[in-house]
């Protein structure tokens, strides 16, 4: 039996003490509504329609570059959980630096975020799972945990409500309790419906939708899929403040495809970055955009290929990232350098923030050591080539194959098929559980 | 804020505007800078958002916009919806960790024409703190088959221009010169006859057929450019004055600043976004000094910024402040932790008001703590509510300000999270 060595991190107090019942989630929440907008211009003028802290002004007169009312209400919010006391440790106390090189590569020594003596519970083969309501999930977090729902407005003007009744199943934001950096939360979306860590066309707008409305360019979401270290299978993207340029938004890259010649989204790839990147750019249209990335990455769930999502400027960048670390480790063709820093490469990682534990590895970390981490991440050029058609495929395509909106509690498998792509990797991968670290 | 203080405020906003290049350059420079035909812009990134304070008529004529719709604006007005995000981060970034850039991005006139620009950007630094005093752009329009993104990247920030840079510049008849090679006679003229030509080939007959090759044509367009901000660059150097004066190079390192009690230009930046009162001191340094106060905390309490920075904050206290108050303030200090007060705090004409203090120690990359933010809420005795506004309680609003400052300090203080050859962390 293949085992891989993983220590997973807290993301709720509730988490450790194994407490809470479901109805740990109130029914009156703050909420913040975001204004509906028929064609998107993601870089400009988000002010005209948010909010503004200043109660007495127009908008008009405001810079564009003003912190938008979310932005405001995110760190507000934070801090004040921060100073209530429910992280597990100050991640500003946490040193970091950029490692030196053209790269920029961000490292941080953090040697409180990983638990010891924890297991998760779900093989990593798989990038499609089913919901195990039995396993921790976002239903179970403190109420303190929740800082607001987050859900789109019946007009065009954004709003904001301290306390209001968020319905059955809200959209929330939620602190993560052993935090990156500063800022770092959960966007869960409908989070009583039971959703499992997958991509769909609606969901994926609310996590644009949100990066938009925050306005900010050092405040990016990401999402992990199984197998490319997601640690919980219930549906949620993640968040967090960064006043830095990600090295994978400085990588420069090469048009493959766009969609249509005026105001069409573009496609295109890396070049000169470790890890080979699909780079959508919006176009006009949010919905387009979401469409276009949610049905690339319905094709490589499909297809069992684990991948990775960062949205970066606003929401008016995406990287899409398939690796295959795991199936890498499982097969003993990791270099041991590497595994022993026990860094997992996740989408904050392969954007080039590298989260490390020990103070030995921080001390000599190297932009080489990342480029040797990525190495490792990245699927080789047969295999990317594929994916590369997959994407431009998924953009010609309109129709969602494949895929429907989960709502209810039925089998989530209803319209999404399995297929093991690689049958040895699938083999390998038989009954594999994740072990403690001791 | 009042309706009534608005027209104030526009009034006060052009006034740093006009005092932006009054207070760094004899007023000789204007008459200079005109000699320049070009397009370029002068800002100034220690206002909020880095507004334009000085724009060529070239820049006019390029664009099409008035001086009104340019000055006291960010440069960004020039960007639109086919420009590449890329860029922009280029820029951003250029500004972020204070040097120079040399991009192709794509550019949008008034009337919604868009032209690739070659635009260089440079810093000109202050002699007296080595701080970011004025950004100077200038703008080459080039051709389409120039602007090709395919082969040749949009930015030509390489490593080296990340070690300070060395110009040799001939300027009047003075001769500086650090290269070996032989000096290249720069004058404004000679620079502006060389843009002037290339934008009215550009605008009149298109791309331009004299142009060979495309590698000899994009050097030329590069080393025009460069030339013409090394031009301009050495005429504010040596227009500027005394003690405010500017340099091309910066005196101090970025790590260097926190020591003497400097906000770098870029720090500088992200705190004047928000729009509250509050003020940062420094523990590092002897008996706390304020080291930046915001433009509200000054119409605040009524005090200019020469008269609070470098000063503890018990300036602000008088007869009948609570000494309890205070040792709560103090004992929060001791602790490394946040606390809320209701102090009682005097204004510079000495009327009193109450403060509900919120302070913090903030920290910065190395995980020390850098400074103590104290964000003020005036508030009335009775009660601790202020006027409401569309959301955020005022108390909310004073975390969010926090939580701000905490980001920015995280990655901008000192020498921060920027690429940087040999930079301490």
């Amino acid at each position: 039996m293949l085992t891989i060595r993983r220590v997973s991190t807290v993301v709720s107090i509730n988490q450790v003490s194994g407490a809470a019942d479901s109805s740990s989630l109130g029914a009156s929440l703050p909420l913040y509504c975001y204004g509906r907008r028929d064609t998107t211009k993601v870089v400009t003028n988000v002010s005209e329609n948010a909010l503004s802290l200043d109660s007495n002004s127009a908008s008009n007169n405001q810079p564009v570059e003003d912190a938008s009312f979310l932005d405001s209400l995110l760190l507000s919010q934070w801090e004040d959980r921060m100073e209530k006391g429910l992280f597990r440790y100050d991640v500003t106390a946490c040193e970091t630096k950029v490692l030196p090189g053209v790269c920029g590569f961000i490292a941080q020594l953090n040697e409180g975020r990983h638990l010891k003596k924890r297991p998760t519970e779900f093989r990593v083969d798989q990038v499609l799972q089913p919901y195990d309501a039995k396993k921790f999930n976002f239903t179970k977090v403190d109420q303190q945990e929740i800082l607001f729902a987050f859900d789109e407005s019946s007009d065009h003007c954004s709003e904001y409500s301290e306390q209001a009744f968020v319905g059955e199943s809200p959209n929330v934001v939620a602190i993560n309790v052993s935090p990156i950096e500063y800022g770092h939360v959960l966007l869960v979306p409908q989070v009583k419906s039971q959703i499992p860590q997958r991509i769909c066309p609606e969901t994926f707008l609310l996590a644009l939708h949100m990066t938009v409305e925050v306005n900010n360019p050092y405040f990016r979401l990401g999402y992990n899929s199984l197998g490319a270290f997601a640690t919980i299978n219930h549906l949620h993207f993640q968040a967090y403040y960064l006043h830095v340029p990600f090295p994978i938004e400085r990588a420069e890259t090469s048009r493959l495809y766009q969609t249509r010649k005026k105001g069409g989204c573009k496609i295109s790839q890396l070049v000169n970055y470790p890890v080979r990147t699909i780079v959508y750019d919006v176009g006009e249209s949010l919905e387009e955009f979401a469409d276009i990335i949610a049905n690339a990455c319905i094709r490589l769930q499909n297809d069992n290929i684990p991948f990775n999502v960062l949205i970066a400027d606003c929401g008016a960048r995406v990287f899409l990232i398939p690796q295959c670390y795991a199936e890498r480790q499982a097969r003993g063709e990791v270099d041991q350098a590497v595994l022993d820093t026990q860094v997992n490469p996740a989408v904050w990682e392969i954007s080039g923030h590298i989260v490390l534990k020990r103070r030995e590895d921080f001390d000599i970390a190297t932009e080489d050591y990342a480029k040797k981490l990525l190495a490792e991440v990245t699927l080789s050029e047969d295999r990317f080539t594929e994916v590369k058609k997959m994407c431009i495929d998924a953009a010609e395509d309109e129709k969602l194959d494949n895929c429907e909106v989960m709502r209810s509690n039925d089998d989530p498998y209803r319209g999404a098929s399995v297929k093991a792509k690689n049958y040895k990797f699938a083999a390998k991968f038989q009954n594999l559980y994740d072990e403690c670290a001791v | 804020m009042g309706m009534g203080l608005k027209i104030d405020e526009e009034e006060e906003s052009m006034d740093l505007l006009v005092e932006s290049m009054r207070n760094t350059y004899a007023d000789t420079v204007r008459e200079a800078l005109k000699d320049y035909e070009f397009s370029f812009v002068i800002s100034d990134p220690r206002l909020p958002d880095n507004p334009i304070v000085y724009a060529s008529e070239g820049f006019f004529k390029m664009t099409g916009y008035s001086r009104d719709e340019v000055v006291g604006h960010n440069c960004r007005f020039l960007q639109g919806p086919d420009t590449d995000r890329r860029t922009v981060l280029e820029l951003r970034d250029a500004i972020r960790e204070e040097r120079q850039a040399q991009v192709r991005i794509l550019n949008y006139t008034k009337d919604g024409r868009p032209f690739w620009n070659l635009f260089h950007l440079a810093p000109v630094f202050s002699k007296a703190d080595g701080t970011v005093i004025h950004f100077v752009g200038v703008q080459t329009p080039i051709s389409p088959q120039l602007a090709s993104t395919d082969n040749i990247p949009s930015c030509l920030v390489s490593s080296q221009t990340l070690l300070p840079q060395k110009l040799s510049l001939v300027v009047g008849s003075h001769v500086e010169n650090d290269a070996v090679s032989e000096p290249l006679l720069i004058t404004p003229k000679t620079v502006s006859n060389c843009l002037s030509e290339s934008f009215k080939q550009l605008s009149a007959n298109g791309p331009s057929a004299a142009e060979d090759s495309k590698g000899n044509s994009q050097g030329t367009e590069e080393v025009k450019a460069t030339d013409a901000v090394k031009c301009l660059v050495s005429q504010l150097v040596a227009s500027s004055k005394g003690k405010e004066g500017v340099d091309e190079k910066r005196c101090k390192q970025l790590s260097e600043c926190p020591a003497e009690g400097v906000v770098n230009s870029s720090l500088m930046l992200s705190l004047t976004r928000i729009q509250q009162s509050f003020v940062l001191a420094d523990p590092n340094l002897p008996d706390m000094p304020i080291v930046h106060a915001s433009d509200l905390f000054l119409h605040l309490t009524g005090y200019s910024r020469e008269e609070v920075v470098g000063r503890n904050c018990r300036f602000l206290q008088g007869p009948d402040t609570d000494p309890a108050a205070v040792e709560q303030i103090r004992e929060s200090i001791r602790q490394d932790k946040p606390c809320s007060v209701r102090i009682l705090n005097y204004r510079k004409d000495r009327r009193p008001f109450w403060n509900l203090l919120h302070l913090s120690p903030v920290r910065s990359c190395g995980g020390k703590v850098a400074f103590y933010v104290g964000v003020q809420l005036q508030v009335m005795a009775a009660d601790e509510e202020v006027e409401e506004g569309s959301g955020l309680s005022a108390q909310m609003k004073q975390l969010s300000a926090v939580g701000a400052i905490r980001v920015a300090v995280r990655s901008l203080q000192g020498g921060g999270l920027r690429r940087c050859a040999g930079s301490s962390s």
